[in-house]
């Protein structure tokens, strides 16, 4: 069952570690299928008619890919230097690139509207466009979603890079390769799957982001909607029906992403 | 002779570890063997001639030239640490084919020399294999076929056969000195075995503590 083609000794044992990962898998495959099974033709067809629901779906798969390439862009060098330097600070800058993981996300998206109140913060919002960049814009809910996205990346490529013996750097070098090319040639394409795996939990985690992203670019329909925030709008105006078609999607587009992606190369890093 | 390698009053400290003073010549085309205790400082004597240490004071000299400040990328050393240090996602024919791949050499080049190293390490047959499955021999002779492959002026060795088998390691050992003659290539040797030193060693210096005690004539090698 476990072990191969090894003999299985003491059955009762592996059994009993089975159980608890049985239960929990019921409970999430049971949670999951609860969705599916109250969803009828008649919700189908009405979320489907739905024009802000299409711009809704768009809108979540525009930003949350967006912010998973900017995160992951960030999250390469950033997990590396963590990694391979001890530095004035390290420990400090190691905490805070963890704070957007264990910080709760309305909290989060609290510090990122005062900050839009800083006068920096207004300048960089207003002093360009006068309608603002990211307060109540698409453009906010990128910021909020690579915000939280970069963290989770930025801890699984730093795994990554810590788990690979910085002498095939060196190695790589007295072969002839500059610092570019071994980073290139040798680092990513060592890291690679922890890169993919990065990818992947920070497309997960803020694929289905909703509080931030409430408080900093608002519900506006065909604005600044995202699934997350149709399933809200449509829950408090009744539609469960419709609500229920949106979480669905999210359940299907969410296993899709990561069935692609673990098949491209995350698999040891997943959660 | 002239001198390949020189170390003059190297100085340098990691940790607990202090070397101090150590001066060392490696003459052209000889095979020049390296011992000591554990802890003695051989392999940070073969990081400060690749560059991936630095001294604290000292020189570094590469055929006469000062490369204290040239990074290991453009010493043109070839270096084949104790565990081999294949790429682990690279074929062995990658593997080999990485010093040339980034030294830019035109394809052709590129493959007739692969080729011929291939050959004189007798690892053709493995050139399509993945490195993890080969065994510890394997695995040494296709390090050294990478190392070898970009034509070193030198070739720092450390200890190249102590991951391998027992019956294995005079076999690698005969091997070694006859690449060293046909390429008349200078090799510094990192080695713990007497038996080691007796087959391959033109000369033999014994390091204790960072500090070199004696250089050896070994006579009796082809």
């Amino acid at each position: 069952m476990i072990c191969g083609k090894k003999p299985l000794y003491g059955k009762t044992f592996d059994i009993l570690l089975a159980v608890p990962l049985a239960i929990y898998l019921l409970l999430i495959a049971g949670l999951t299928l609860a969705v599916f099974f109250a969803i009828t033709p008649a919700s189908i067809r009405q979320a489907f008619a739905d024009n802000a629901i299409w711009d809704a779906v768009s809108l979540s798969m525009i930003t949350t890919t967006l912010s998973t390439f900017l995160s992951v862009c960030v999250a390469i060098p950033a997990g590396y230097i963590l990694s391979r330097h001890r530095f004035y600070g390290h420990s400090l800058a190691d905490t805070l690139v963890d704070l957007p993981i264990v910080l709760p996300p309305l909290v989060m998206g609290l510090c990122v509207l005062l900050f839009f109140n800083t006068k920096i913060g207004l300048w960089l919002d207003r002093g360009i466009v006068e309608e603002g960049l990211f307060v109540y814009q698409p453009l906010g809910i990128i910021l909020v979603q690579f915000i939280v996205g970069c963290a989770f990346a930025v801890r699984v490529i730093k795994s990554g890079f810590d788990s690979m013996d910085p002498a095939y750097e060196d190695m790589a070098m007295t072969l002839g390769a500059n610092r570019w090319q071994t980073f290139y040639k040798v680092t990513l394409s060592s890291a690679a799957p922890s890169i993919m795996a990065g990818a992947v939990i920070s497309w997960a985690r803020i694929f289905g982001l909703f509080g931030p992203i409430l408080l900093v670019a608002g519900t506006m329909r065909g604005r600044t909607e995202i699934m997350p925030t149709t399933i809200f709008l449509e829950v408090s105006i009744g539609r469960i029906e419709v609500a229920l078609v949106v979480a669905a999607m999210m359940i299907l587009i969410s296993m899709a992403i990561l069935i692609v992606l673990k098949r491209l190369g995350g698999r040891g890093y997943l959660l | 002779m002239s001198n390949e390698v020189g170390l003059e009053n190297i100085s340098f400290s990691i940790g607990s570890f202090k070397m101090q003073d150590l001066s060392l010549d490696v003459r052209k085309g000889e095979y020049f063997v390296l011992t000591g205790h554990n802890g003695s400082g051989k392999t940070i004597i073969i990081k400060i001639i690749t560059g991936i240490y630095r001294p604290d004071s000292g020189v570094v000299r590469l055929g006469g030239e000062i490369v204290n400040d040239i990074p290991p990328w453009k010493r043109n050393i070839g270096y084949v640490p104790q565990e081999g240090l294949l790429f682990f996602n690279r074929s062995v024919r990658d593997n080999i084919r990485f010093g040339l791949e980034v030294r830019k050499v035109d394809e052709s080049s590129v493959v007739e020399r692969v080729d011929r190293v291939a050959e004189l390490l007798n690892i053709t047959h493995l050139m399509d294999r993945p490195v993890t499955g080969l065994s510890g021999g394997e695995r040494q002779r296709v390090a050294l076929a990478r190392a070898l492959a970009f034509e070193p002026r030198v070739l720092l060795l450390d200890e190249p056969v102590s991951a391998i088998d027992e019956n294995s390691r005079d076999e690698l050992c005969r091997e070694l000195r006859r690449i060293q003659r046909a390429l008349g290539i200078t090799v510094l040797h990192v080695a713990h075995a007497q038996r080691e030193i007796d087959l391959v060693a033109d000369r033999c210096g014994r390091i204790e503590a960072g500090r070199m005690q004696r250089v050896d004539v070994i006579s009796g090698n082809p």
